[in-house]
């Protein structure tokens, strides 16, 4: 493509470079704010003598943190909560393509009102069901069960997970699938080799989405779990801030950074492997 | 990432390959078994007990827990003498509209916006920051604003030292309060969006309408925005239903108060149906709350007419 | 092939949904031999699960066969009480043993979770212990016994004595009417800055404790009361109602109480004991019988100068009228399940549990006042805790919440009056109309009387 080349050029660079600095300073006022909530959580896990305000520990040590790290109070919750979000995010996922497959494939009528109505679903809070649901668990005999809180939390995410879904399979052609099918291969068959290759990133996404909030829900694993043995990390955390006021602060910040790892490292590792920063791309065209 | 990328510059065929019909339906509903069974059992089903239960005297103890009787409209009537009621909706409307169409959308925009086409290390540094918000346990988050805001906490520390007056955030805006907390913890979500449409903008459209001379907001609005619209109305669609069942966040940080000056729907149901006990009324409020996000759904296909 | 597809995927929705069904479910229900005891865990609250581990090791030993499975639930308060009517209303989960607060007794059992208990305490010798106004509180309105008090709590007045001492006050202070106490407030006031003089809790953030400690400690010293029990009518609007919503007022509009702000944030109740007492910055408190549990070597504030700081005085009457002081008292109990199959080892549980030995250790643990005449006057109750007995000294003259279904609510409006009162909105007596409209639509025109 032709650019003009006269000192128009000269011009715009020079704005350019001006437009640059200005976006880059905007950028970083963001950062900025978007870290300053962050750092006293951070100073006051630190420090054992923490209070609300901010400031440099005066004796910076791992004491708060050694003082959550229990079995009953950290270990054991945060292993059920990584086995029933874990599962719950499988679950999601798996359940995500098979739906989304004749909703991006097959041209029905229904299928947009049908995502309207699913994803409408999702502006009442979980709290609202929770006591019909527990009725429904005790007659299926799932109440108490890592696992029946998992599928109960994969239901709630799948409007969601099934719309994020189909926009990313909307973005693998047909064509390709097309060819699998002259190949001779059959329609589950090409979904696994052809579709789902390249949607692995889009089901990542879906996976980690569904992972982050099933992690945070506490009403759902309080009203359905019985033994507190299997009560995951977010109904413990809820425990811990019954304290909140009684001076401890330097412990419940320690607990809630410990708290906040899993899904941290979870969205770390995943963005990492999927090479660079997780898109959207395809998802969202409505 | 380039796999979904790519394939995107290709126009999506959606010619489709199956005619409707009971064979269409068939294989449409065979996939689908597995989620639309989890659909059934575990949302459809509770939300419609919930519903019958808005015209009766459910409740968690008391009489209505032993003796379950068919109330009519009782609940929806009393609900109108409610004067919690319609300042719990506009709150919700304030909160819904502060912090997800207006904070979490625009700012989303306007950081996806600015950081196209720019440095890895920009990239990189803003992206974390906005998505570790959004990473964040809702109950961390939470707390994490709550020290932020007190009257001790980091912002009244910088105010000091600019030589303003400190303020007790949750005390005297609470609104403000857990609508900002919202903003943070949601915009990464936006962005995300926002960065994938822009990124299919193609190139040459923006080139040219620079030779054009057009100024940069010029191209924004004129060119940039058309093209990503429909991206725009799911955006909003989905940010608001999220941001209308919110409860955690404004839960911990004001419990609804001052008084009643942050209770919102989520908040007022809570109240009702567990405070009290008294389900019936939780759930004609709840419904409520659809209704609310029904409104809103409505206006985005109206407003932004995508073409279905 | 799509319809290989589609047997392929529903196979699999099915097993997985199956496979869960068959593979855990809850487990022990059925087991005639084990009993369910469920009870709260949260936060501070742990000395239930110590009684509770303690008792489960003695019973199953004296019960060879026997098992006990503890359910703590960790929640709070309105989470506990949801969880719990949940697990009642299924057969399968409803515990046996349960562990309720004596002012939701009435609701439930009208929902029908409760068993009575009456043939059962007529054979217990250690009932006749209990006293009677404690019995009182567990007694259903259809006159049965639906519950065994684990202890009681009651409240009056904390004060500093260094802070009375600079202002001239008597150390070994007692008001006889509100006056007196305002009279205190105001001294302190103008001779000692930089103190708040008395702290009434108030507003909707304190939840119960604006409402009990901060509103009926003030009502149940006037002529009036909230609910009257002999015409089942609750009292709205009154004199009484309006009366300590003044008072409310006078505390707050005088600067003789904390900023408004201070005093409608929720974290009032953990600074008052965790940092405004035991600073120094709060001369008279309106409290209830439990704050040394923060205090103690064990506690969250650990404060070992307390009981020579700290004094105790009764909330006086309004004007000083009989029985010159007053004080409210809630407390827990054990119940048993309407639904549960082992009713007799239930109740066996909790005569373990509540014998005078355990009830004298939760006593002690929990900060609780003795129900129990034996506990109160054993030497080891109330040994380094010189308030312990002034507090269990207001149990003869205490009073107890009217224990019905609405009560929540209405404590509720309770709150919003002395917020609305605080905040300057409302007079004392257009809140106390604007109270008596928010009762009557409640619980209906029918059931209010005024007064």
């Amino acid at each position: 493509m032709a650019r003009p080349q006269n000192n128009y050029l000269g011009v715009t660079s020079a704005r350019k470079a001006v437009s640059a600095t200005l976006v880059y300073l905007v950028l970083a006022a963001i950062a900025l704010v978007f870290a300053a909530p962050l750092l006293w959580v951070v100073l006051a896990s630190i420090d054992p003598g923490a209070q609300l305000s901010v400031a440099w520990p005066a004796h910076p040590s791992f004491d708060n943190f050694a003082a959550v790290l229990t079995v009953d109070t950290t270990l054991r919750p945060m292993a059920n909560g990584l086995l029933m979000c874990g599962l719950s995010a499988i679950l999601t996922m798996v359940v995500s393509v098979l739906a989304a497959y004749p909703l991006s494939r097959y041209q029905l009528r229904f299928n947009r009102p049908f995502l309207y109505i699913i994803l409408f679903s999702t502006g009442l809070p979980v709290t609202a069901v929770m006591v019909p649901v527990y009725s429904l668990f005790v007659q299926l005999n799932l109440l108490d069960s890592l696992v029946g809180t998992a599928i109960f939390l994969s239901a709630t995410q799948l409007p969601f997970s099934i719309w994020l879904t189909k926009g990313f399979m909307d973005g693998v052609p047909i064509s390709l699938e097309e060819a699998a099918w002259v190949d001779g291969a059959g329609g589950l068959q090409a979904l696994r080799s052809v579709v789902i290759p390249l949607m692995l990133p889009g089901m990542a996404v879906v996976a980690i989405f569904t992972f982050i909030m099933s992690w945070g829900n506490f009403f759902v694993p309080f009203i359905l779990l019985l033994d507190p043995n299997k009560q995951p990390a977010a109904v413990s955390i809820f425990n811990f801030f019954s304290q909140q006021g009684q001076v401890q602060y330097g412990q419940l910040a320690a607990y809630s950074l410990l708290y906040s790892i899993p899904v941290v490292v979870l969205y770390i590792v995943v963005s990492r492997t999927l090479g660079g920063a997780f898109t959207l791309s395809g998802a969202v065209k409505g | 990432m380039a796999a979904t990328q790519t394939v995107e510059v290709t126009p999506r065929h959606r010619t489709g390959h199956a005619r409707p019909g009971s064979r269409g339906v068939l294989r449409w509903l065979g996939p689908m078994g597995p989620a639309l069974l989890m659909l059934l059992l575990f949302v459809a089903g509770p939300i419609l007990w919930c519903f019958y239960s808005a015209f009766t005297n459910t409740a968690l103890t008391g009489t209505g827990a032993g003796n379950v009787q068919f109330v009519g409209l009782a609940n929806f009537q009393r609900m109108l003498a409610d004067p919690q009621l319609v300042p719990s909706i506009i709150l919700t409307i304030v909160f819904v509209v502060g912090s997800a169409i207006v904070g979490q959308n625009l700012l989303g925009l306007l950081i996806a916006t600015l950081m196209q086409n720019r440095g890895r290390v920009i990239r990189a540094i803003v992206g974390t920051v906005v998505l570790g918000a959004w990473v964040l346990p809702e109950i961390v988050a939470a707390f994490i604003w709550y020290a932020f805001l007190n009257p001790e906490g980091t912002l009244n520390m910088v105010f000091k030292g600019m030589g303003l007056p400190a303020q007790n955030w949750l005390y005297t805006t609470p609104m403000l309060a857990v609508i900002l907390a919202n903003i943070w913890r949601g915009t990464a979500f936006s962005m995300l969006v926002y960065s994938a449409a822009l990124s299919e903008v193609p190139p040459e459209v923006q080139e040219s309408a620079e030779v054009d001379g057009a100024s940069v907001f010029q191209r924004f609005w004129y060119i940039t925005l058309p093209l990503v619209r429909r991206q725009i109305m799911t955006n909003l669609m989905l940010i608001t239903l999220q941001t209308l069942s919110v409860f955690t966040l404004i839960f911990a940080m004001t419990a609804g108060g001052p008084g009643t000056k942050s209770q919102t729907l989520p908040l007022l149901m809570y109240q009702q149906a567990f405070k009290f006990s008294d389900l019936a009324y939780g759930m004609a409020i709840a419904f409520v709350l659809l209704a609310v996000g029904g409104i809103f759904s409505a206006i985005y296909m109206r407003v932004l007419k995508p073409e279905i | 092939m799509a319809r290989r597809l589609a047997t392929a995927a529903i196979a699999a929705g099915l097993v997985a949904v199956a496979a869960t069904a068959a593979g855990c479910g809850s487990s022990g229900s059925g087991d005639p031999n084990t009993i369910k005891i469920a009870y709260q865990k949260f936060g501070n609250y742990i000395q239930g699960d110590a009684l509770f581990k303690k008792v489960k090791a003695q019973w199953e030993k004296a019960n060879p066969g026997k098992k006990v499975t503890l359910v703590p639930i960790q929640g709070n308060d309105a989470d506990y009480k949801t969880k719990l009517s949940l697990m009642q209303k299924s057969p399968s989960t409803a515990p046996d043993v349960l562990y309720e607060d004596t002012f939701t007794i009435a609701s439930d059992v009208q929902a029908g979770y409760l068993a009575p208990l009456d043939t059962y305490v007529s054979k217990w010798a250690d009932w006749s212990q209990f006293v009677a106004s404690s019995k009182g509180s567990v007694t259903g309105q259809d006159g049965k016994v639906y519950g065994i008090p684990m202890g009681t709590d009651t409240r009056g007045l904390w004060y500093n004595k260094q802070i009375f001492a600079k202002a001239g006050l008597p150390t070994d202070w007692q008001p006889k009417t509100w006056n007196d106490l305002l009279t205190a407030a105001r001294t302190i006031k103008a001779k000692v800055p930089g103190v708040i003089p008395l702290n009434v809790y108030v507003g909707k953030a304190g939840g119960e404790q604006s409402s009990m400690q901060g509103h009926e400690m003030l009502l149940y010293g006037t002529e009036n009361k909230l609910y009257d029990d002999k015409t089942k009518k609750w009292i709205a609007p009154s004199k009484g109602f309006s009366d300590a919503l003044g008072f409310v007022k006078t505390v707050y509009g005088e600067g003789l109480g904390p900023t408004p702000q201070q005093a409608l944030s929720p974290s009032i109740g953990t600074q008052v004991g965790g940092t405004l007492l035991p600073k120094g910055k709060l001369a008279i408190d309106l409290d209830g019988s439990w704050m040394p549990q923060t205090w103690i070597s064990t506690g969250a504030s650990p404060w070992p100068q307390w009981s020579q700081v700290m004094g105790t005085a009764a909330m006086p009457t309004q004007n000083g009228q009989a029985p010159g002081k007053v004080s409210m008292s809630g407390g827990w109990t054990l119940a048993v399940g309407n639904k549960s199959t082992k009713k007799d080892l239930a109740f066996s549980f909790i005569s373990t549990a509540l014998n005078k030995e355990n009830s004298l250790y939760y006593d002690i643990n929990a900060t609780q006042i003795p129900v129990r005449t034996d506990v109160a006057n054993d030497p080891t109750y109330g040994k380094g805790d010189p308030t312990a007995k002034f507090f269990a000294s207001l149990v003869p003259i205490t009073n107890y919440r009217p224990a019905l279904p609405p009560y929540p609510q209405i404590s509720n409006e309770i709150q919003v009056a002395q917020e609305s009162v605080v905040s300057g909105q409302a007079t004392p007596e257009t809140a106390t109309s604007t109270y008596a409209n928010s009762v009557k639509g409640i619980v209906g025109a029918n059931s209010v009387t005024a007064s």
